[in-house]
């Protein structure tokens, strides 16, 4: 079982960004993600292209939820939505309770708040696994727990970024690899340095869009377990969106979607 | 990490085009280093060398004033005389200090040598009041003053007999001048009668020199020795210098603009570099922006990865054109008709300033619209999977 470093992620030193506010009505405290007759269409030349066909949606705090659906389903659509990427074309969504149809600055709201893990592991392959986790750190204003490294000296000062992004490395069990560049680790080394990543700031929602999508059968389970120990271990909120539906036993609730719509 | 060191990164990850582009930038500074060094090194050595001349106004037999200046401060030949009676004239106008009539000839030793010869008298002394000569003024006909690096590259002292090449005339050296740091350090000074004779050119002045008694009153003492006499030029060598100058800034002006369109190319060249990073890195920017990076935070980026290339490439311009000044120098040195010895570039803090900050600007202006480009970039577009 791993253990989760530093308690609860809502409660987490050196977290980053503003704290949701509360509205009416109040679901921060139990919803995660709320929506009711969310669509999002676009705009493809003379085409209108209706991604999600007005779902209604709750996630829990501390769920673990399966998003499954066939390509083009709309999953990636609804990620994309729930991580603030984006915005409903209409329709209500609430994401930790907050209405995004009034919200600005949803970067600042997503760097605090929202974790990303991707099919694809974006790491920058000219830093190292530890430089990638701390990535994140630098966005947005200077801040506290943000771990700065001094060019040239090779010696990583000891802040609480730097401190974090260790203990979030060993998490994924690669403290023996934070050294090393994305080129020199296998396919499941880095989407687990993508994990440490997506939770660096200590998000209270993470987002995985098909982790496991260029992973061979063995590195899929270890990273679905890690992803699991995660949620019960911190009753961190975890959606994971995925096209491979042999998958579902290992959420705690699945929402499958077909051409925009909940099944 | 700081937000220079992840710049730095994405820069060395792509060596050959950082090269490339650090290049570009570098070349065109490195040009626009060496002729800001090359004119003000050339003003100041111009000067130097005008100051080196004690006298405030020349009179040269009539012709181009400049060859005759340049004759003036490096020697040789040329084939415009005064009458000597001039000098007594030029002597007597009363704005006159003093004056010193010179002959000058050259000739060349073995080994192709180029000697130059300078005859004068006392009164030349009055004009270099710093000299100081070990040994004796001239004390015979054929007595010789050696200037300092001349009589030690011919291992001469006072005393000793040196025969004049090409002329085939016994001298004795009877003086030899301590080292000054001019033109004179070069010369072999005779008396001005002894050198008449040898050139053939009895009578016969190439320049005279004139310290004014009022340096306030130049310009009427020039415009009364030209009343005087209408066979020579007369002209004060602050108007020397300041038509030199003048020759040399209009050039400047044109070769700045033929450089700064260099530069602005060499700009239009780093954004396209910048540009085509930015759309080749659309996937790792939105992976940016979903991890929570704002516009402004990709915007400072980008910008500062360009700011960091244009000032690598001012950095390598400066150190390349110092590095090369001497080769610059002597090309240059071969193109123009006169030039000042000594060195012309040099390694001045207010030109590096102005270049390094030169490919600060180049950086900021040409960053600019990659990095608003990639500060508009969806990370919901740029993150496609389905």
């Amino acid at each position: 079982m791993v253990k989760w470093p530093s308690g609860q992620v809502k409660e987490a030193e050196g977290s980053v960004g503003p704290r949701w506010d509360a509205g009416p009505p109040d679901r921060s405290t139990t919803s995660a993600v709320f929506a009711r007759g969310l669509t999002r269409e676009y705009r493809r030349g003379a085409e209108t292209i209706r991604a999600l066909k007005g779902i209604d949606l709750e996630v829990k705090q501390g769920e673990f939820v399966g998003v499954l659906g066939h390509s083009g389903a709309g999953k990636t659509t609804l990620l994309n939505l729930a991580g603030l990427m984006d915005r409903p074309t209409s329709g209500t969504l609430e994401v930790l309770g907050n209405d995004l149809s009034r919200r600005r600055g949803l970067d600042a709201l997503r760097r605090g708040n929202v974790g990303f893990v991707f099919q694809e592991f974006y790491l920058m392959p000219q830093l190292t696994a530890l430089e990638n986790v701390l990535m994140p750190k630098m966005w947005g204003r200077a801040r506290k727990g943000s771990g700065d490294w001094v060019l040239g000296t090779g010696q990583e000062p000891q802040k609480p970024g730097t401190v974090r992004a260790k203990e979030l490395l060993k998490l994924v069990g690669l403290e023996k690899r934070m050294n090393h560049r994305p080129t020199e680790l296998s396919g499941g080394e880095m989407q687990r340095v993508a994990i440490a990543r997506s939770l660096v700031n200590d998000p209270r929602l993470l987002l995985a869009d098909e982790p496991t999508g260029n992973l061979d059968t063995k590195t899929r389970d270890t990273v679905l377990s890690l992803l699991l120990e995660l949620n019960q271990d911190s009753g961190l909120t975890v959606l994971v969106a995925t096209h491979d539906l042999s998958l579902e036993s290992w959420f705690s609730r699945v929402v499958k979607l077909e051409d925009g719509v909940v099944q | 990490m700081s937000w220079f060191y992840l710049a730095f990164k994405n820069l060395v990850r792509r060596p050959t085009r950082t090269i490339l582009t650090v290049m570009g930038v570098g070349i065109a500074i490195a040009v626009l280093y060496s002729l800001f060094e090359f004119q003000r090194g050339y003003q100041e050595r111009l000067k130097g060398e005008l100051g080196a001349l004690g006298a405030h106004v020349m009179v040269v037999p009539k012709g181009c004033p400049y060859e005759a200046a340049t004759i003036a401060l490096h020697g040789g030949k040329w084939p415009r005389y005064m009458d000597e009676g001039l000098l007594d004239k030029v002597k007597a106008d009363p704005g006159v200090a003093e004056a010193a009539g010179l002959i000058m000839d050259a000739v060349f030793a073995e080994g192709g040598r180029n000697i130059i010869l300078l005859g004068t008298d006392e009164d030349y002394m009055k004009l270099r009041p710093a000299w100081r000569i070990s040994g004796s003024w001239f004390n015979s006909d054929s007595s010789v003053i050696l200037g300092a690096t001349f009589a030690q590259e011919m291992g001469l002292k006072p005393g000793d007999e040196w025969t004049l090449p090409d002329k085939n005339v016994r001298l004795v050296v009877s003086g030899v001048v301590s080292r000054t740091n001019t033109q004179d350090d070069g010369f072999v000074f005779l008396p001005r009668k002894t050198l008449q004779r040898i050139s053939g050119l009895e009578g016969k002045l190439v320049v005279i020199l004139v310290k004014a008694k009022h340096v306030d009153k130049t310009a009427e003492l020039v415009a009364s020795l030209r009343s005087s006499e209408v066979d020579m030029n007369v002209f004060p060598l602050s108007e020397l210098l300041g038509t030199i100058g003048q020759l040399m800034a209009s050039t400047k002006i044109f070769v700045s603009a033929v450089i700064l369109i260099a530069v602005v190319l060499g700009g239009v060249g780093v954004l396209n570099t910048v540009l085509m990073a930015v759309f080749e890195r659309t996937r790792e920017i939105g992976m940016m922006k979903a991890m929570g990076g704002s516009r402004s935070d990709v915007f400072k980026l980008v910008w500062a990865e360009t700011i960091l290339a244009t000032v690598a490439g001012g950095v390598t311009g400066v150190v390349v054109a110092v590095g090369s000044s001497r080769l610059v120098e002597a090309l240059i040195r071969g193109m123009i008709p006169y030039a000042p010895k000594g060195s012309l570039i040099g390694l001045s803090p207010a030109t590096v300033a102005l270049c390094i900050g030169l490919s600060i600007l180049l950086g900021l202006a040409a960053g600019f619209y990659p990095a608003f480009r990639a500060a508009s970039i969806r990370p919901v577009e740029a993150i496609k999977t389905e």
